[in-house]
């Protein structure tokens, strides 16, 4: 039977999934636009560029300046506007989706959204998805007060956001669903699916039907014409996951490297821009999402070798330099570029050793795309079904499917779950071990400190010491010196033997397991293996004694996170 | 009913007061061919004769070039009406070769229906008013290929499975768009890929397949000749001019819709027109319902207003219906490329620069 509770509950997550959906839809059309506009304006898109062929001068200059400019815009929002003074992206919508924390402010992630419009406008090689992400997650995270309604609603309306924004802009709904999923909850219970597939249609209701959006990148493809051609798209997805792991370790090399420069953050986006226009002089597909590139990879003979070669390590270097010097955006779009042109040289190849055993370059450019893009983001279910959406092709979902698993198994041991996974550890948020570890990871015991203990003066005897424990029936005592810093426990076992006035300094033990403030509820759990005692002693950075921690509270604490963990996964209707 | 009278009662009025002074002329510049023929009988004549004015027919072959030197000439021959491309007409007007065209010119429909309601979407411009849709297609001479038969224009360049010449319309326009098409680009990508330097490359690598074979025509009656005559056996044309020489002449010619390239056909003034008013009289008559309608009852294009394709029924000679050999039928419009206007008016310079480079050293060349 349907309890009242329940169908409140039922009613208020639907409207949830229904009203993020249809705004974060509109928002994403919004924002997709305002980016091939502003292309169109400033002759960042082939398309217009073409029109102003007979102005040479003219390209040129806004081939240097527009990126150049555009960057010194971005830095000059996300100093003044942004106050985590960078990019916000999938990491933080995960972080607000996973957890209690407090999000970013609504002024920094508008400020985020627009600096990233500013980015992608002037052309800079990042990707638009990221942004989307995350413009998606301002809106979930809008309706997060509606919490105390419904548990986990904050997660909810977050993955409700996010699947929305991308099944709008990808146009492919069960693409948006399982990534805000296999991404941003990480967990698929009832609760949660039902809303998030509601979100994730009403993208697609409000592109399609309201928009009549086109399919994003059909490509005809008849089938694979020889089995042996699976064994190269598996060899394909182990390439493209040494390709992708470089990617990755490159972007975060070049955030390392980005402070070393002296180059103030604010003017950073902007030498990084002027960089980029350089090199577009020569290489004009380097500039923005590289739509035709795109398209150009799946046609025989558009590209010779060495051609493709110079463009992916362009493509792959100057992306590295915009995300790291502070442009605002992802790493999507530019993952896929990589992945289809390296695809595709690996197709020219194969067809040279092969010539007649071979289905052409598109299967061989499809699946270096996806397996080039699925450990970058961590998704290997989204990215099969992006190709199963965008191509709606299923001979080259399957083909794609098989790169995509080896390329995803290569990479998580050469460099980490995603490139968002890798970001949240260097930000303490470590997902690699699931998200108990993860949650665990964020609790400190100091939490649960408690006063009551009994504390003793390195220079007082064992007598005293025995005298207190007998009144207030405890086993152990924990000894300071004058400055309050600790100097050990005494355990009664050890003074059994030991005559009255021996200095209980002679005796304190300080090997114990011992908390800081730091100490997190997952360290604290793994020492507690080695724990023989009633609490464990909390202390300072400075080495003063700040109380103790029972062990029936951090048994308590972990029961409690692991139980919501449990109860949010397993929720149903 | 009402608007139609007036229109005729006006129009008598007016033949009457032409009539008081020495007659006067209108200049129509015009295609020829088939396509004059059926403007002659549908628009032309009934003008004249309700209006008294003696209409004099120009020929020319479209274009912005031309209208520029007509302009620019000396003392050049009177021009009032141009039936010209849309595409040209919108660089025209851009350059300021055409006067501005004022909408409330244009009849209503019969029923009333204001001008602006009855023609398309975007069918009224500053300078002109988009009076037919037509296709440039591809078709085939059938006795050339008494086995399979061509269906996409993939076929068009492929002169293995389909021998035989190849005739093009001696212009940078339409032959590219179809060379990426047989590479199998969709539709809506087409002029993004051909605004790179790599996509011309790969369109002309198309072309250079057939290069041996090509024959050039610039006249818009002479595909339908060179096919009907056995000269070559696949020719781009334009698709009123295959559908007549079919039914007229019985010529066994085959459209292949497949990536028709449509486009429209404006009237529009040049800049300085010399009798303002009697040219807007001249357009208002053509573009009324009933002369559109019966346009399209005599050669294959589709007209730009809903209230002229009502009327589209029979042939009026061969007696067969028009509406399924109409480029908006249902069926084509899906198969069917849109010519994107504005791109091609903005890349006037670069295509003609690449297409006289590919002719003359058979580079892609900038």
């Amino acid at each position: 039977m349907l309890d009242r509770a329940s169908a409140y509950r039922i009613g208020l997550v639907s409207v949830v999934g229904l009203g993020v959906g249809g705004v974060a839809a509109l928002a994403a059309i919004a924002f997709v636009d305002a980016v091939l506009w502003l292309n169109e304006a400033l002759l960042v898109s082939a398309y217009a560029r073409a029109q102003y062929d007979a102005h040479p001068r003219l390209l040129n200059a806004a081939t240097v300046l527009v990126p150049a400019l555009g960057g010194l815009v971005v830095g000059l929002i996300v100093r003044r506007w942004v106050r985590e003074r960078r990019g916000l992206g999938p990491p933080d919508a995960i972080l607000i989706a996973q957890t209690r924390q407090p999000p970013p402010t609504l002024k920094s992630g508008l400020a985020s959204t627009t600096a990233a419009l500013v980015s992608l406008g002037t052309g800079s090689s990042v990707g638009q998805y990221g942004p989307l992400v995350y413009l998606g997650t301002i809106i979930g995270a809008a309706v997060g007060p509606l919490e105390r309604h419904v548990a986990d609603l904050r997660a909810i309306a977050v993955a409700c956001g996010v699947a929305s924004a991308i099944a709008t802009a990808f146009n492919a709904p069960i693409a948006g669903l399982v990534f805000a999923h296999e991404v941003i909850l990480r967990h698929y219970s009832l609760r949660a699916f039902a809303p998030v597939a509601v979100a994730a249609a009403t993208g697609h209701v409000v592109a399609n039907v309201v928009f009549e959006r086109p399919a994003l990148f059909r490509v005809a493809f008849e089938g694979v014409r020889f089995g042996h051609e699976f064994l190269l798209f598996a060899l394909l997805g182990v390439l493209c996951a040494g390709l992708a792991a470089g990617f990755m370790a490159l972007i975060l090399l070049a955030g390392r490297a980005a402070p070393r420069t002296r180059v103030p953050p604010w003017l950073r986006p902007a030498a990084a821009g002027l960089v980029l226009g350089l090199v577009a002089l020569e290489l004009p597909e380097v500039l923005g999402i590289g739509k035709e590139t795109l398209r150009f990879a799946t046609i025989e003979g558009a590209f010779t070798m060495p051609e493709l070669a110079v463009l992916v390590t362009a493509k792959l270097t100057l992306t590295a330099l915009c995300v790291g010097f502070g442009f605002v955006g992802g790493v999507f779009s530019p993952a896929l570029l990589i992945g289809i042109l390296f695809g595709a040289l690996f197709g020219m190849g194969v067809a040279e050793a092969l010539p007649a055993a071979q289905s052409g370059v598109v299967p061989y450019a499809i699946c270096g795309m996806m397996a080039v893009t699925s450990p970058v983001i961590g998704a290997p279910l989204t990215t099969i079904l992006i190709v199963f959406e965008l191509t709606r092709n299923y001979d080259l979902t399957i083909a794609a499917m098989v790169a995509v698993v080896f390329s995803n198994l290569v990479a998580y041991r050469l460099f980490g779950r995603s490139l968002f996974d890798v970001q949240l550890r260097g930000r303490s948020f470590d997902l690699s071990l699931g998200r108990d570890k993860a949650i665990l990871g964020l609790r400190r015991v100091s939490d649960f400190r408690s006063g009551d203990f009994i504390a003793l003066g390195a220079d007082e005897r064992v007598e005293t010491l025995v005298r207190r424990l007998k009144t207030s029936g405890r086993a152990e005592a924990l000894v300071t010196d004058r400055d309050g810093r600790y100097r050990g426990l005494v355990r009664l076992q050890d003074v059994l033997d030991e005559p009255g006035t021996t200095r209980l300094a002679d005796l304190a033990r300080a090997d114990g397991v011992t908390f800081d403030e730091r100490t997190t509820l997952w360290e604290a759990m793994t020492q507690l293996r080695d724990f023989i005692g009633e609490a464990a002693p909390l202390i300072g950075s400075d080495g003063r004694l700040l109380g103790v921690v029972p062990e029936g509270a951090v048994i308590g604490g972990y029961m409690e996170a692991v139980h919501d963990l449990r109860r949010e996964e397993n929720a149903g209707a | 009913m009402r608007g139609l009278e007036a229109l005729v009662v006006a129009l008598c009025l007016l033949a009457g007061a032409a009539a008081a002074d020495e007659r006067a002329t209108l200049t129509v510049v015009t295609w020829g061919g088939a396509y004059e023929a059926a403007q002659r009988a549908a628009i032309f004549a009934p003008f004249e004769a309700k209006t008294g004015v003696e209409l004099e027919i120009v020929r020319w072959d479209g274009g912005v070039a031309p209208l520029r030197a007509h302009l620019a000439a000396e003392d050049p021959p009177r021009w009032d009406v141009v039936d010209m491309l849309r595409s040209d007409a919108r660089a025209a007007c851009r350059e300021g070769l055409l006067a501005p065209f004022d909408a409330a010119i244009l009849a209503p429909a019969p029923d009333g229906t204001p001008a602006r309601d009855d023609f398309h979407d975007g069918a009224i411009a500053d300078c002109f008013v988009s009076q037919l849709v037509f296709a440039t297609v591809i078709a085939y001479d059938d006795r050339a290929f008494p086995g399979d038969k061509p269906q996409t224009v993939a076929d068009f360049f492929d002169l293995e499975r389909f021998p035989g010449k190849r005739a093009l319309r001696e212009a940078p326009v339409g032959l590219f768009d179809w060379a990426l098409r047989a590479y199998g680009v969709p539709r809506s990508q087409i002029y993004e890929l051909l605004s790179t330097e790599r996509g011309f490359r790969l369109a002309f690598r198309r072309l250079d397949q057939i290069r041996d074979d090509l024959v050039w025509w610039r006249d818009g009656a002479t595909p339908a000749r060179l096919l009907a005559e056995g000269r070559v056996a696949m020719a781009s044309g334009y698709n009123g001019r295959f559908f007549h020489a079919r039914i007229a002449r019985g010529a066994p010619i085959s459209v292949i819709w497949d990536s028709a390239l449509l486009a429209e056909n404006v009237w529009a003034m040049p800049a300085g027109v010399e009798d303002r008013d009697l040219a807007e009289r001249f357009i208002r008559f053509a573009t009324a319902a009933e002369q559109l309608g019966a346009v399209a009852n005599r050669i294959s294009y589709g007209p730009t207003r809903a209230s002229a394709m009502r009327r589209v029924g029979l042939h009026v000679e061969a007696g067969i219906p028009m509406r399924p050999h109409l480029p908006t039928a249902p069926r084509h419009l899906e198969r069917a490329l849109r010519k994107d206007y504005g791109w091609y008016a903005a890349t006037e310079d670069l295509r003609r620069r690449r297409f006289e480079a590919w002719r003359s050293n058979g580079v892609a060349g900038r």
